[in-house]
């Protein structure tokens, strides 16, 4: 089967090729590939079409070897996920665009609620507009969320620098809950700040974004911006563990004994919420972001043009991240002092040997969803 | 004799023991920590020679895995890439006034960066099959041939084209006609660019078939492990995959340089 496959593939590489090479101007056989590639999609699609429930779904797409995410430790829900139907854990690598999703090559695109989700449902720039035609399966609701974007910085310097670290949450989360208060507002002031996408998109994430700040993964209300939820930590915690492979048997041996202890210390979000810290040692800091500049990040960008950050005798400098930036080595080798990134990325990277912290956990619930075509 | 013995071996000397002896010290240096003082790095984002080679022995079938991955669309990449090279330079060389300028375009393919031609690529083969992993190999082949094709196609053609005098004085008063003339004067010429041609494409195979693995859908190869693990903090494990890559890259180079002096020892 695999020799076959292989063997299939050199064959059509040869036979492209010297197709491209013989048909330089005649566009016969090019009009004949087309015409067979169109049949075969539409064949597949009717097969997917039988299935309604969320669950057949995802059993349909995993055997079309359909199911698509981006890798590079956004894919643990989608393993869980997969795991929970019975399916073995394979996804097609996905581009940062939706195009994978809108050509039909991934039946069951992974999508942040803020992000890609918007791209694909709204028609302003940069849009699919899908509208109602898209549906959504939601990793809180399957019971596989993982908590994702939050704070952290090394244990090192929290230890060093406690009160520099209390101010910067304080001055943060008073930031957050300013921008989820005012999600059109603060959208104007990351876009204005030098944001990476339109100002239309950047409204629409701040409104998806409150969202994740203000409910858990059960759908409650929460209303203490950037706390650490033990349940919904545990669960993360459990699920990468479950997940998270790693060859290295030196950091999956680490990985396997990691507790809640390991990766977060809440007693520096308490004393910054009671406000009961000093002036702090460090007062020039930055901030790495996970990605680039949008209101995925709004908290930090309002905290700074509010002047929040200079209430508290802080200077701050937001770093933009995106493509390959590693948040956690940033902050790991002291290029940056606070950082942005998913739990589970903080863990695989605790397990490979760094020391970081989690400081505040700023969305209370996963912003991962799979989404399909109606 | 004995001061031409000497001679040999003190380029031997030279040649051989040199390179492993500065070798050993850079790897001892390593892994007594004293490179990584001269870096200014730490043993996280350097591991230790030991714990990279602990991690290979632990992961060979994994990695033996993705390096078969890598190397088929590297080979066959470079297989396909310098049949089309060099059979464009045949048809620029037996039409000259058309193929230089064909040659002029398919050089320039060698100036677009691998990382901006792979996406177009991958975007472009997503319908020559409904399995991921199928299209994916099509569309890494692809990518390597193109960059394979560009250095074979410009050395062969100079291969066939800069012929000595005198041997197409010989040709000419033989009466040879262009197929005898292709046969027995242009073929062999060519062959000593075919192999300077490979100096460059051999290697450029690899690191195209590993980049390309960035794109791809199909989640598999060299590449893309050194991407992953980098990307979640797994620093020895990416270490592991970067030195496999290198010796992926210093045994094919090698065959190739032993392929080379066996054929054109030969001909001498």
């Amino acid at each position: 089967m695999r020799l076959s496959k292989k063997a299939l593939a050199v064959l059509i590489t040869a036979a492209m090729i010297t197709s491209a090479m013989s048909a330089c101007s005649s566009s016969s056989s090019s009009t004949d590939a087309s015409s067979t590639a169109s049949s075969s999609s539409a064949s597949s699609s009717s097969s997917a079409e039988g299935a309604t429930a969320d669950g057949d779904r995802i059993i349909a797409a995993a055997k079309d070897g359909k199911v698509g995410n981006w890798g590079l430790g956004n894919e643990y829900e989608i393993f869980a996920l997969l795991t929970k139907y019975g399916q073995e854990n394979k996804f097609i690598s996905q581009a940062f665009d939706m195009d994978g999703f809108d050509d039909g090559s991934i039946t069951l695109a992974s999508a942040m609620t803020y992000n890609e989700l918007g791209l694909v449902k709204n028609s302003y720039e940069g849009g699919y507009g899908y509208g109602d035609k898209v549906g959504i399966i939601d990793m809180n609701d399957e019971g596989v969320a993982m908590l994702e974007d939050n704070l952290f910085c090394t244990k090192e310097s929290a230890q060093k620098n406690p009160n520099t670290v209390k101010a910067f949450i304080a001055a943060s989360m008073k930031g957050w809950k300013y921008a989820c208060e005012n999600p059109e507002e603060a959208a104007k002031i990351v876009y204005e700040a030098g944001s990476s996408v339109s100002s239309d998109h950047q409204a629409y994430m701040a409104s998806e974004v409150k969202k994740l700040c203000e409910t858990d993964t059960k759908g409650n209300k929460v209303s203490d911006y950037g706390k650490m939820d033990e349940a919904a930590m545990q669960q993360t915690l459990d699920l990468a563990k479950k997940y998270i492979k790693l060859d290295d048997s030196a950091a999956a041996d680490k990985l396997k004994n990691l507790t809640l202890d390991d990766i977060r210390n809440t007693s520096y979000w308490e004393d910054a919420m009671k406000e009961s810290f000093d002036k702090p040692e460090k007062t020039d800091v930055s901030i790495q972001l996970k990605w680039l500049p949008q209101a995925q990040f709004m908290g930090y960008f309002v905290a700074n043009a509010k002047g929040y950050y200079k209430d508290v005798g802080l200077n701050v400098n937001i770093v933009s991240g995106g493509g390959d930036i590693g948040e956690t080595t940033a902050v790991n080798n002291g290029t940056v002092d606070f950082g942005v990134t998913w739990v589970s990325n903080l863990i695989s990277a605790n397990a490979g040997g760094m020391n970081l912290l989690e400081i505040s956990q700023v969305y209370q619930r996963s912003g991962l969803v799979l989404v399909y075509k109606k | 004799m004995s001061a031409k013995m000497n001679s040999k071996r003190r380029s031997a000397v030279q040649s051989v023991l040199l390179p492993v002896a500065f070798g050993g010290v850079l790897i001892t240096a390593w892994q007594t920590g004293l490179l990584h003082k001269l870096l200014n790095t730490d043993e996280y984002v350097l591991p230790y020679p030991t714990r990279i080679l602990t991690i290979i022995s632990e992961n060979t079938d994994k990695i033996m895995e993705n390096v078969w991955a890598s190397l088929e669309v590297a080979l066959l990449g470079l297989l396909f890439g310098s049949v089309i090279g060099y059979l464009i330079a045949v048809f620029a060389a037996s039409f000259r006034k058309l193929g230089s300028g064909g040659l002029t375009i398919v050089s320039s393919f060698n100036a677009i960066p691998i990382v901006a031609l792979a996406p177009v690529i991958i975007n472009w083969t997503k319908d020559v099959s409904p399995q991921a992993d199928v299209r994916s190999m099509v569309a890494k082949i692809v990518i390597v041939t193109i960059v394979c094709m560009a250095s074979m196609s410009v050395n062969a053609y100079r291969g066939l084209t800069e012929l000595p005098a005198f041997s197409q004085d010989l040709m000419k008063t033989y009466g040879a006609g262009k197929l005898t003339e292709f046969r027995k004067l242009r073929l062999p010429n060519s062959i000593p660019y075919i192999f300077t041609a490979l100096r460059v494409s051999v290697p450029v195979s690899i690191i195209s078939a590993l980049v390309s693995e960035y794109f791809a859908e199909y989640v598999i190869g060299v590449g893309r492990q050194i991407r992953e693990n980098i990307l979640i903090a797994q620093y020895s494990t990416a270490w592991a995959y970067i030195l496999v890559a290198c010796v992926i890259g210093i045994a094919m180079y090698a065959i190739l340089i032993a392929a080379e002096a066996i054929v054109l020892k030969k001909r001498r």
